[in-house]
């Protein structure tokens, strides 16, 4: 079964997610992508996450596609305009990759080089309505493609950071755009969660796209603050710090903590997947998988 | 060797955007009246492409990523910029005005990708040649029509 069938039945869906490496070892990524095999329906791949140079988003998507793995190929419109988007979206295509995720990306700030140029050119809505215009067989400059691609579209949403309401402003521009699937920050605080998927339901949004919030796996203590402290936009409830501070094995209550959250999440109404994203420790998945009693769906 | 007078023009009307000299020498001028009003009121960055009147008079092209469309996902608690933590969001900014004058529903408007042709020219003489759409802010109040709109209502006069 494709991600796209996937996402247009009932079923509920996982996507994992891998960061290519800072290098030009293409057997990182398919060292990491053997723990997404099973019960994964397709994995992310970042494109330069935080401004900081990796293997490329679409190489690193072929490499999956090598490994038998569906690729959900991330795009940022911080270092392309929107002729090398258009020029990276066909290219992608013949290599046959399906599913693209729309982002804006990371400010160049947060990188190793942040006195480069950011481009956004365009920003996540237009990117995603650059890409349904071109699954409809034109350019942004109307010609005509001969061999239009066919691609699933995804895009991001936070359902944590203020205003709340602008959020779902945005995540409803994104799915009139085009946008079939949502995947979100991770999950660290289920009350503003239930509480943003509820509304989604009352706008009907969930209707037309498939809503996957996500799911990070944490080792530490010390992880969890930098991601409260360092990474914006992340919302983190007190409680998930005092466990992982007052637990014996972090690691072991960090497994815990996730396989709860997907339980939690799985019984709100209008989610239809998770989006794991197990960053710089892909080998927990199946770990993970096998506990929340994910992988027998496949 | 050009006219001293047409390189004074030349300098004075300096921009980057492929205009006729008529259009540029024009577009000079009511930039010049433009800029009166909308950089100290409104902290205008020229993009040419003018939003304003969607966005609360706020320019939303203050923001560091220069989104048009809303704000990015890493605004801060209590609206802070993720790119500069000691500034506000634009975009929150923005939202918080748009609620106050009851204009919410014009923000579900998608803006066209940026024409970068029309950098650093007057944006009112574009909307007289019709290169960009009129501004929108007089159509819709919330509060006259009695009720909230919903964005399937948002229909952009241009």
């Amino acid at each position: 079964m494709t991600f796209r069938e996937k996402v247009e039945s009932n079923k509920f869906i996982v996507c994992g997610e891998i960061v290519p490496p800072k290098s030009c070892d293409g057997d990182i990524v398919r060292e990491k992508s053997k723990y997404f095999k099973d019960g994964i329906d397709a994995v992310n791949i970042t494109d330069n996450q935080t401004a900081l140079v990796r293997l490329s988003s679409i190489a690193s998507a072929k490499i999956l596609l090598e490994e038998g793995i569906e690729p959900i190929m991330q795009m940022t419109c911080r270092d392309r305009n929107r002729i090398a988007i258009q020029s990276d979206l066909l290219g992608a295509a013949a290599l046959g990759i399906r599913t693209v995720l729309c982002l804006t990306g990371d400010h160049q700030k947060f990188g190793d080089q942040p006195e480069a140029k950011g481009v956004f050119d365009l920003d996540s809505i237009q990117l995603i309505a650059t890409v349904a215009k071109m699954n409809s067989g034109f350019l942004l400059s109307e010609q005509e493609i001969k061999k239009a691609p066919e691609f699933l579209i995804g895009a991001a949403a936070n359902p944590f950071a203020e205003p709340f309401e602008m959020r779902l402003i945005r995540l409803h521009k994104k799915i009139a755009a085009g946008a079939r699937f949502i995947q979100t920050q991770p999950v660290f605080h289920m009350e503003l969660f239930a509480k943003w998927m509820e509304k989604v339901v009352e706008m009907g949004l969930h209707e037309t796209c498939a809503i996957l919030p996500g799911v990070m796996p944490v080792k530490s203590e010390k992880a969890l603050l930098h991601m409260k402290n360092e990474v914006p936009g992340v919302n983190i409830h007190d409680d998930y710090i005092n466990r992982m501070k007052h637990a014996r094995d972090p690691k072991e209550e960090g497994i815990k903590i996730a396989v709860e959250t997907i339980q939690t999440l799985r019984n709100i109404k209008g989610v239809r997947g998770i989006h794991l994203m197990p960053v710089m420790w892909e080998s927990i998945t199946p770990v993970i998988l096998k506990e929340a009693g994910l992988g027998t769906f496949n | 060797m050009k006219e001293w007078y047409s390189m004074a023009i030349d300098f004075i009307t300096a921009q980057k955007s492929p205009l006729s000299t008529r259009e540029r020498k024009l577009s000079r001028v009511m930039l010049f009246f433009e800029d009166i009003v909308k950089v100290p009121l409104f902290g205008c960055q020229h993009c040419g492409e003018c939003i304003l009147s969607s966005t609360a008079f706020i320019c939303s092209q203050q923001c560091p990523k220069r989104i048009r469309n809303g704000p990015c996902g890493g605004t801060g608690a209590g609206g802070s910029c993720e790119v500069y933590p000691d500034r506000t969001c634009v975009w929150y900014r923005i939202y918080y005005r748009s609620k106050f004058f009851h204009r919410i529903s014009l923000l579900y408007h998608t803006k066209k990708i940026h024409n970068w042709n029309l950098e650093g020219t007057s944006a009112w003489l574009n909307v007289f040649k019709k290169r960009i759409e009129a501004p929108i802010w007089f159509v819709h109040n919330e509060r006259q029509q009695g009720k909230e709109l919903n964005s399937g209502d948002i229909q952009r006069k241009g």
